[in-house]
């Protein structure tokens, strides 16, 4: 968690965007009127079911669309609709499935070099040494470099995909569902590493997912969409306590659970409706 | 427990590749009883799939498959039944639903066709007009609205939630003495996942039919099932009722799974070990056991 009495900059911001998609026949509207701004250090949690717009709008912070009306911002200035190298290489992503994120042609090393070369980062012999110490951060060994994905696990795949968004020293990670793919054991080492990273160093992360559970222990504030609408923002706590909306209600209702004490959380939430 | 619908003792499996046996299943006893519903959890690559498969006698059909053990179903032994009376049993007197239910239904082919191949399996002479019948009132058991709409669409018209409905209501279609979920719905949203369950437990609990329920979420077995057995590397680890195992887990490995699910009251990320050693040690059995 950071510090609230820390002053809160807004690194990313959204200020009224919208996407519609036009098919032949008809338009869809993907995300409808998004106001969103994400703090520098803080963990945001991105919730929703499919088609709720998560994705589209990870698509457009990362700049792989423009939004179609609406503004970004990125340390407060415009960001323009095409983007240049050191604007991509300020945010990075890491996805939900390693095995398909990663060329499976090309080494660990080679994919991570890859970053390196596109970016222009380092000398040569600067390159090496910096896979290794991406390796390294990431907890994997030295010797993985020389590996092909198909020869790792899927806990040591997504460390290499981190490893790789990592590569450039961006300021954000967007992370699409970086840990549905893993089993529940890996799934808690990820996310641990992935905690501990933000703060070492002191990144900002956009995390996308539809498990609240794994929203409650990692992020510091959260919005719920619902449809291409943003229904919902506020820190964890309040969501989980006390959330002021319907849909999160039901999203709440719905987690699969384990213990007595979560179950009475989920009843206190489900009967608290009354409140709003 | 008295006669249970399905038993299996010792039962182990190995792959034979260029590289000598591989084996996946290392002596699995497991039984469930008339109306009971247990839960096989683990992690990818434990052995949960491989064991439903062996139950549906999918996998003894495969040269490189070597399986020993005795598998019960209903009183008879498995292993003894020919290629073609292990078939019969499929989709009539044991069923399966599978994780994603879109991919499982044929894209070629209107729901209703789908439905009256299964329903032809116990009664060759059923008519085209009887089969829409038994479908009709099968998907009302479902809570399908338009059931007459639905039996004319294709699996990709449907909703994903839809799909799973029809997936359950074919399942049960024959009314099988066993259903084998495995890993249900875990390709759907969060809410139509949590529908979808509640709607097939209370089915099962109407009918009574036995299920052998395969999951990694163990939030979901919680809700599911009445007996749970844990499975780590091809090896029982620990076995007994949900209540007491979700309460007081014993086994280093039971406890390790248990204590990596990120609470919904917070408490942080937990701090997991490798896997450690301790995972392989002995089974710890909640019941004692009655000899069959």
């Amino acid at each position: 968690m950071i510090e609230k009495t820390a002053e809160l900059v807004p690194v990313l911001e959204a200020r009224n965007i919208s996407k519609t998609f036009k098919a032949a026949t008809h338009e869809v509207r993907a995300l409808d009127g998004v106001n969103l701004s994400v703090a520098r250090g803080e963990c945001l949690a991105i919730v929703g079911e499919s088609g709720s717009g998560k994705t589209t709008l990870a698509n457009m912070l990362l700049g792989i669309y423009p939004p179609t009306t609406g503004e970004m911002l990125l340390d407060g200035a415009l960001l323009p609709a095409r983007r240049n190298l050191p604007l991509r290489r300020a945010i990075q992503l890491v996805q939900q499935n390693p095995l398909s994120s990663l060329n499976p042609r090309r080494t660990i090393g080679a994919s991570l070099r890859l970053a390196l070369d596109v970016h222009d980062i380092g000398t040569r012999q600067e390159r090496k040494t910096r896979i290794a110490a991406l390796l390294d951060e990431v907890g994997l060994p030295t010797e993985f470099a020389s590996r092909y994905p198909s020869a790792l696990s899927g806990g040591q795949r997504q460390r290499v995909a981190i490893a790789r968004a990592l590569a450039c020293e961006p300021e954000i990670l967007v992370l699409d569902e970086p840990t549905s793919a893993l089993d529940v054991l890996v799934q808690a080492r990820v996310l641990r590493l992935l905690d501990e990273l933000r703060h070492r160093k002191a990144l900002t992360y956009v995390f996308i997912t539809h498990d609240l559970a794994v929203v409650r222990n990692i992020a510091d504030r959260v919005a719920v969409f619902e449809r291409g609408i943003m229904v919902e923002m506020a820190d964890t706590e309040t969501i989980f306590t006390n959330p002021g909306n319907a849909y999160t209600r039901s999203l709440i209702g719905a987690i699969p659970i384990i213990t007595d004490e979560e179950e009475a959380l989920r009843k206190t939430v489900l009967e608290n409706k009354s409140a709003h | 427990m008295s006669d249970p619908i399905l038993s299996l003792r010792d039962l182990k499996l190995g792959f034979k590749t260029y590289e000598g046996l591989v084996e996946v299943l290392h002596g699995i006893s497991l039984r469930i009883g008339r109306g009971e519903k247990v839960a096989l959890v683990g992690e990818s690559g434990s052995g949960k799939s491989v064991t439903a498969r062996i139950i549906l006698g999918l996998l003894q059909e495969l040269k490189a498959a070597r399986i020993s053990g005795a598998i019960h179903f209903d009183g008879a032994d498995l292993e003894k039944l020919s290629r073609r009376e292990r078939q019969a049993l499929r989709g009539t007197r044991m069923s399966m639903i599978f994780q994603d239910p879109t991919s499982s239904l044929n894209p070629v082919f209107p729901i209703h066709v789908q439905f009256h191949e299964v329903l032809r399996r116990m009664d060759r002479n059923l008519t085209q007009k009887q089969g829409m019948q038994r479908a009709i009132s099968l998907l009302t058991d479902v809570s399908i609205p338009e059931p007459e709409r639905v039996l004319q669409a294709y699996a990709f018209q449907l909703s994903g939630g839809m799909n799973q409905r029809v997936m359950i209501a074919m399942a049960l279609a024959n009314e099988p003495s066993l259903l084998i979920a495995d890993e249900p719905g875990t390709a759907l949203d969060v809410t139509v996942q949590a529908q979808t369950l509640h709607l097939m437990r209370d089915l099962v609990v109407r009918k009574g039919t036995s299920v052998l329920f395969i999951s990694h979420n163990l939030g979901v077995v919680r809700e599911f099932a009445d007996r749970v057995y844990v499975i780590y590397k091809g090896r029982i680890v620990e076995h007994g009722p949900t209540d007491t195992l979700f309460s007081k887990p014993l086994h280093p490995y039971t406890k390790a799974l248990m204590a990596a699910v990120p609470r919904i009251t917070g408490g942080g990320i937990p701090d997991i070990a490798e896997n450690s050693e301790a995972f392989l040690d002995p089974m710890i059995d909640h019941e004692v056991e009655v000899p069959a």
